[in-house]
């Protein structure tokens, strides 16, 4: 018999992923909306039984692995799976009343890939599961396909064709430095992949393997797709496209880097320094210059990225713990961020400055949660990003990168111009429109939600960063 | 006939879906360098696979066809939709986005 209890959660998703797909089949057209807030539901529910279940030990004959780290990954992924669903019900009902059924089952097999990844401990299932959560997520970002000219769906043919293009070159990009990976240890198993000597050859499959990932996370030099792809797809499902691939993604570097080629170090920490440095400095420099909201945070995203990447820098439990704590503080602070932006236009996909201008006389609740939101990204203290950035930064000065502190700390100023140039507007400027913004209810909730996560992380970090830092011991073993 | 040559051959045929990539203004070009890179990478597995004779690269490049096959079928539907809303599938002109 088969152990697959390391695996509970994923196949308890994939049988709810299934089921709404059944549902869909049986709700009469015009009560489909419905189908929203039952992912919403029921992913809520799956996260809750995440709390009471043994997930760990080995499955797949070792090619799967359960533990604390796996765990959070999934939580993570559970998370921002009900966030999304919450905050998309209403524009999905609205915009595409026949079709949310495909929508939601979408989402869920996206969110699939995501649980899964993680704890993948062999290169094939590692691919495998980067396509099941990359495939999905480019028929989401065309999903309004070309229905209304003029509304949310103006750009998605094309955004979702630029995000299909990234995605489908990083994945043969991957593939072959995988192939060459293969070639050098004969093995695809990640814990035996170390064996092999330093060479030129592992360079070059190292350097390829990464560049495709690098793609994924969107960081400098690969980062192009980002801001246009942003633009064009709907916010809410922006908000989800920001925040859950990228968390994979750095699961997925972990599992090459740290479990597979620790020992050759030398060979790979070249390599993300060079990414993380030109991700904070051109991330900052472009964001300076966007008129765009959605592409400023774009650029924004790619910046903090680039934070986040000290922590595989620094390749001890420590820099992983900080970066799950980063990535943690950044779900909940850049899903309410594009989430505002949702509610304050929430029938078209570009949204600029204009569309903040006065917004704490329309609308004091959003406004405030703009606000923290955007400290929290700048890395104000008493809001989560405060912390994330201070915990990485010392994660780089214990590891001996000084100059990156500063460097860091130089690069944070900078962002303060711009995200506070956003804040500004919403609280100092006269409104364009005065008319009061009106809400819908589940999306407001989750605005709600992450702001008060923003703050009580903020305050009480404590536990959350016990939990990061438990979460990455696990992946040292 | 040895390793290196097959490794040869499958890094022109990636160095060639990759130009074809960066330089064709066609979608359907575009999809057929990317399935011209697929290619190579299935080539250096089962070669891999054949001279350290084992097969688990061969397995790997049954699994990779199956990731590019379904990777074609979401973009030939992009294709479509993006035919369908222009009227044309040239990317050159495909540039409504930038700021």
């Amino acid at each position: 018999m088969m152990n697959l209890g390391p695996l509970t959660i994923d196949l308890i998703l994939c049988g709810l992923t299934f089921g709404v797909l059944s549902v869909d089949l049986a709700l009469p057209h015009g009560r489909k909306r419905a189908l929203g807030y039952l992912t919403a539901v029921l992913l809520a529910g799956l996260f809750v039984v995440s709390f009471f279940i043994d997930v760990s030990g080995s499955a797949l004959s070792g090619a799967y692995q359960g533990d604390a780290w796996v765990l959070f990954f999934k939580r993570f992924a559970l998370v921002a799976g009900v966030f999304v669903s919450l905050g998309a019900v209403d524009y999905v009902d609205r915009h595409f009343p026949t079709r949310q059924g495909e929508f939601w089952v979408l989402m869920l097999f996206t969110l699939l890939g995501m649980t899964l990844l993680p704890g993948a401990r062999d290169l094939l299932l590692l691919i495998v599961c980067f396509e099941l959560m990359g495939l999905p997520l480019v028929v989401l970002a065309s999903f309004a396909k070309s229905e209304d000219k003029t509304g949310p769906g103006q750009f998605a043919p094309e955004a979702g064709l630029k995000l299909y293009l990234v995605s489908s070159v990083s994945t043969a990009i991957t593939l072959y430095g995988v192939s060459i990976i293969y070639g050098l240890s004969g093995t695809t198993k990640l814990a035996e992949l170390g064996g092999v000597g330093v060479s030129p050859m592992l360079f070059v499959g190292l350097a390829f393997a990464l560049a495709g990932m690098g793609f994924k996370i969107g960081a400098v030099p690969f980062h192009m797709w980002v801001p246009d792809t942003y633009q064009g797809t709907s916010t809410p499902f922006v908000s989800f496209l920001s925040v859950a691939p990228k968390a994979t993604g750095f699961a997925a570097l972990a599992a090459v880097l740290i479990l597979g080629f620790a020992h050759q170090k030398a060979a790979w920490a070249p390599l993300v320094l060079f990414v993380l440095v030109t991700s904070i400095f051109f991330g900052n420099l472009f964001a300076l210059a966007q008129k765009d909201l959605k592409r400023l945070l774009a650029y924004s995203g790619i910046a903090q990225v680039g934070y986040m990447m000290i922590g595989l820098l620094t390749a001890d439990a420590y820099g992983m713990g900080m970066l799950l704590f980063y990535i943690a503080g950044y779900l909940v602070t850049n899903m309410g961020a594009f989430l505002v932006l949702h509610a304050v236009a929430p029938n078209r996909s570009t949204i600029t400055l204009d569309d903040v201008r006065g917004l704490s006389r329309r609308s004091p609740r959003l406004a405030l949660a703009l606000l923290l939101f955007l400290l929290s990204l700048a890395g104000i203290p008493f809001v989560v990003g405060f912390w994330a950035k201070l915990y990485v930064f010392m994660a780089a000065y214990r590891a001996g990168y000084t100059w990156l502190v500063l460097y860091g700390a130089l690069m944070a100023i900078v962002a303060l111009f711009y995200y506070l140039q956003i804040a500004k507007a919403a609280y100092m400027e006269e409104p364009t429109d005065a008319e009061p913004i009106r809400v819908d209810g589940s999306l407001d909730a989750v605005v709600m939600a992450c702001m008060a996560l923003v703050v009580v992380m903020g305050l009480y970090p404590s536990p959350f960063l016990q939990g990061a830092m438990a979460a990455a011991r696990a992946l040292f073993g | 006939m040895e390793l290196t040559h097959y490794l040869l051959l499958a890094a022109a045929l990636f160095s060639l879906g990759l130009y074809g990539v960066a330089s064709r203004p066609n979608a359907v070009g575009l999809l057929a360098s990317i399935e011209l890179m697929a290619n190579a990478v299935n080539l250096n597995l089962v070669a891999f696979s054949r001279f350290q004779g084992q097969q688990t690269g061969q397995i790997f490049a049954l699994f990779a066809t199956a990731i590019t096959v379904a990777e074609v079928v979401v973009g030939l539907a992009l294709v479509i939709v993006l035919f369908r809303s222009r009227g044309d599938v040239r990317l050159d002109l495909a540039k409504e986005l930038k700021g």
